[in-house]
């Protein structure tokens, strides 16, 4: 069916350095009109930076752009606009102290004249949100919005900017099931108005239900585009990761080992049902994974917290290694070997403007390897050839270990902490949301180091929002809800009926 | 005390006017996103500029606009090195504030020499003498009493609640402020925009400090910006970063600075000193009261950097 329609975009050999790094290397892409072309590939596999190089953000290093086939520069954002190419950025580009309305119409240059044509203009963003169904009461400011509402709002702003090819950079990845169905259906809608979407996505059951094409990029490369009918799910993830998925099934164990952490009747701001403890008992044994399901915001942050000594509980109290805690700090937990892979490795994880070399060190600096007296004084050699045994040993893709970890892909950036973390093989990990974003690559060798860990007879607490993370790993899942365990459940065939009940509190 | 309170009145309009022109420079800056805390001192040389141009020419109104022009190059300083060179903001704009007032000085004893005794140079005239009126009723001093200058602050002031609220460029503007990316993404020129603040923000600053040598005082002395400038940053928070809120603001400090001259002249009881100190005594307080909510432009202080990733 793609085969007798015209080409409206067509990008040749495209190739961008930042730096030394190649984040595009001879890059091709074609897309046709009225299709959904999907570019699939892992974190830093260098699909945003193409689709910021079409959008007039980055300016390519070599290649060349074609639109309704004629050669063009696109040197700004608002020159890919005339020539009718929108994008919704993966981190919303909406001015949060705004309203809706105001947002749309920033920038417009459609209308002569100094003072804003409320009427005009209103008129003509409820046609469109009709037309496609893209609801939005355009007097609300942002902040009052749902993620899923500020999406449709970036719509709304590209296709008032009247744009024929719009790129969805991973527009899934914060949205609900729901949320995302009625994505979909306005993405049919854009479909059958003629316009071409460029869709960005590694989930692929999405990639499957919604594509025409998929052009797979692989290490900035372009591997192959295909024909979604031509495919399974099965081929497209191997092509994108470049091996085979080894099949998802953990051992699980029965877990009886000793006990590692036990939390006997803790309670911390009791009546916050969304950031509290309410009376929590559970019990991590060594060579066990305990996984805590749940909707996000029912207390797991606070455990997490309470469980790697950043707080400290109002009522009960807790035992390491059959030991009570009487002081809650997170140095104390840290020499009693307690590992944390935070929820949030750019907030808590890591020092984004430190090297990746320095960031793998932060915990051990007093250690002799490292420094000389304590810390006082670092061996800046012995450091930097750690680092890269660790960047071999746990695969961080980066230029160099001396470049800043803010600048590295999200799931290059987990390996790191996962590196610092896992390397003095703790007794105790306490793991937060530990592949949210990544791909599944990444997310692959995150959970076989976890596993690996809980083999060598570490206890692990895996907190995640993701039920499949969840259900793929645990020994044994607990439930959250409102700051109470809800219930036990075995993590050999698990009850999934029963969990998603308990997980609503039911 | 009839007449107390009616000067007190007049004396406040007076003392907000530089205010005026000092927070709007920095609110346009801010809004914008960019910090400029060296209002104090592009207003100092505004004020020399001022000063000496007024005497050369005769015209206090050349003086204005010349304080203007010396404001807005004072400022493509900070300009320069936070937008192109995405330099941190507070250390030039610190900078500004030691460089700018001792250049002021140093020009100063170059002109006159040291020692000399104060020159003096013409005043704007007031609205009042210019049309011949005699009555010396409050409502005539109030509204006909004042300068050119002053009319300009309060209009001034409506045509920036204008401009940020109703027009196109207004909105952009403040989206340059607030999320500089996303108004790049749209098409807005982000450098373009913040350029243009430094000039907005360098001419208001100047103007601001050249009317207390063509306004207020006959003379300029060194220090005599006297820490408007500062104040002006604290009224551009309590005024909530909107213009309505900035002019309230700057009657309100001008209020404070007017009641200490009078204080000062019916007590002879207390040291001067006692009542020189309210203007900044009441910025501290009420940044305290209010300064726990931040409600500023979201991107202020941050360089926009074209590719960053």
């Amino acid at each position: 069916m793609a085969e007798d329609r015209k080409e409206i975009l067509r990008m040749e050999h495209i190739t961008k350095q930042f730096g030394y790094v190649y984040a595009n290397r001879d890059v091709n892409l074609s897309v046709l009109e009225g299709e959904v072309h999907t570019l699939l590939g892992e974190n830093g596999a260098g699909k945003s930076t193409l689709m910021n190089i079409l959008f007039g953000l980055y300016q390519p290093t070599e290649g060349n752009i074609f639109v309704r086939g004629q050669k063009v520069r696109i040197e700004s954002p608002s020159q890919a606009v005339k020539l009718g190419i929108g994008m919704v950025h993966q981190h919303f580009m909406l001015v949060e102290a705004m309203t809706v309305f105001e947002n749309i119409i920033l920038g417009d240059a459609r209308s002569k004249g100094i003072f804003i044509d409320q009427n005009a203009r209103r008129r003509e963003i409820k046609e469109l949100s009709e037309k496609y169904g893209l609801d939005a009461d355009l007097d609300q400011p942002i902040t009052e919005l749902a993620v899923g509402a500020q999406q449709r709002v970036e719509i709304l702003k590209a296709l008032y900017r009247g744009c024929d090819i719009l790129v969805l950079d991973e527009p899934t990845a914060a949205l609900t099931d729901q949320e995302t169905e009625g994505l979909f259906e306005i993405i049919k809608k854009l479909k059958g108005e003629g316009k071409s979407v460029i869709f960005i996505s590694h989930k692929m059951r999405e990639v499957l239900r919604i594509s025409d094409r998929v052009t797979i990029l692989r290490a900035g490369q372009t591997v192959e585009t295909l024909n979604i009918n031509d495919v399974t799910g099965e081929q497209l993830a191997n092509k994108m990761i470049g091996r085979e998925l080894k099949s998802s099934q953990y051992s699980k164990t029965d877990g009886n080992g000793e006990d590692a952490a036990v939390l006997d009747h803790v309670s911390y701001h009791r009546n916050f049902k969304h950031n509290g403890l309410n009376d929590v008992s559970l019990k991590v044994r060594h060579g066990e994974i305990v996984g805590i399901a749940g909707v996000d915001g029912n207390g797991q942050s606070q455990l997490a917290m309470l469980m790697t000594g950043n707080i400290a509980p109002e009522e009960g109290s807790m035992d390491l290694k059959k030991s009570k805690v009487v002081r809650f700090d997170p140095s104390g937990f840290i020499e009693q070997n307690v590992a944390h892979i935070p929820e949030d490795r750019n907030k808590a994880g890591l020092v984004g403007n430190m090297s990746v070399a320095d960031n793998l060190v932060l915990k051990i600096t007093k250690d002799k390897r490292f420094s000389d007296g304590n810390g006082l004084r670092l061996k800046k050699k012995a450091i930097h050839n750690y680092a890269l045994q660790m960047q071999k040993k746990y695969d961080i893709r980066c230029s160099s270990v001396d470049q800043e970890a803010r600048n590295l892909s999200g799931g290059n950036q987990q390996k790191i902490i996962l590196a610092r973390e896992l390397e003095a093989a703790p007794d105790l990990l306490i793991a937060v949301h530990p592949t949210r974003g990544l791909d599944i690559g990444a997310a692959r060798f995150i959970h076989d180091a976890i596993v690996k860990e809980r083999d060598a007879g570490c206890g692990v607490l895996l907190i995640s929002a993701d039920f499949d993370e969840i259900l793929e790993v645990s020994d044994r899942i607990l439930v959250m809800f409102e700051g109470k365990i809800m219930g036990e459940f075995s993590g050999k065939n698990p009850p999934i009926e029963e969990i998603s009940l308990a997980m609503a509190g039911k | 005390m009839g007449s107390f309170i009616a000067n007190l009145i007049l004396a406040s309009v007076r003392m907000a006017s530089p205010l005026i022109f000092l927070s709007l420079a920095e609110l346009y800056s801010q809004r914008a996103g960019l910090v400029n805390i060296g209002i104090e001192g592009i207003a100092a040389i505004g004020s020399l500029t001022g000063f000496l141009v007024s005497l050369v020419t005769g015209s206090p109104l050349l003086g204005v606009l010349a304080g203007a022009l010396a404001g807005i190059l004072v400022n493509m300083i900070f300009a320069y090195a936070t937008i192109t060179l995405c330099a941190e903001q507070i250390v030039y704009g610190m900078a500004i504030n030691i460089f700018a007032p001792a250049l002021a000085a140093f020009i100063y004893r170059v002109y006159f020499g040291s020692g000399s005794a104060l020159v003096q140079a013409d005043l704007m005239i007031t609205l009042k003498s210019a049309l011949g009126i005699k009555s010396n009723h409050f409502l005539v001093n109030l509204f006909l009493d004042q300068t050119p200058m002053v009319y300009f602050a309060f209009i001034l002031v409506v045509l920036t609640a204008v401009y940020f609220s109703r027009t196109k460029s207004g909105l952009n503007y403040k989206a340059v402020g607030e999320y500089p990316k996303a108004a790049a993404t749209l098409g807005i020129n982000v450098i373009g925009i913040r350029y243009l603040a430094c000039v907005i923000c360098g001419a208001l600053a100047g103007i601001g400090g050249a009317y207390l040598t063509t306004c207020y005082s006959r003379t300029y002395v060194d220090g005599n910006v006297a820490g408007r400038g500062f104040i002006a940053l604290a009224a551009v928070i309590f005024g909530r970063w909107s213009p309505a809120g900035v002019l309230i603001a700057c009657l309100f400090f001008g209020f404070c600075d007017a009641l200490q001259i009078r204080l000062q002249l019916v007590n002879n009881t207390l040291p001067y000193q006692f009542f020189q100190m309210i203007p900044y005594a009441a910025t501290i307080l009420v940044l305290a009261l209010i300064g726990a909510k931040k409600a500023g432009p979201k991107a202020c202080g941050q360089p926009y950097r074209k590719e960053e990733h």
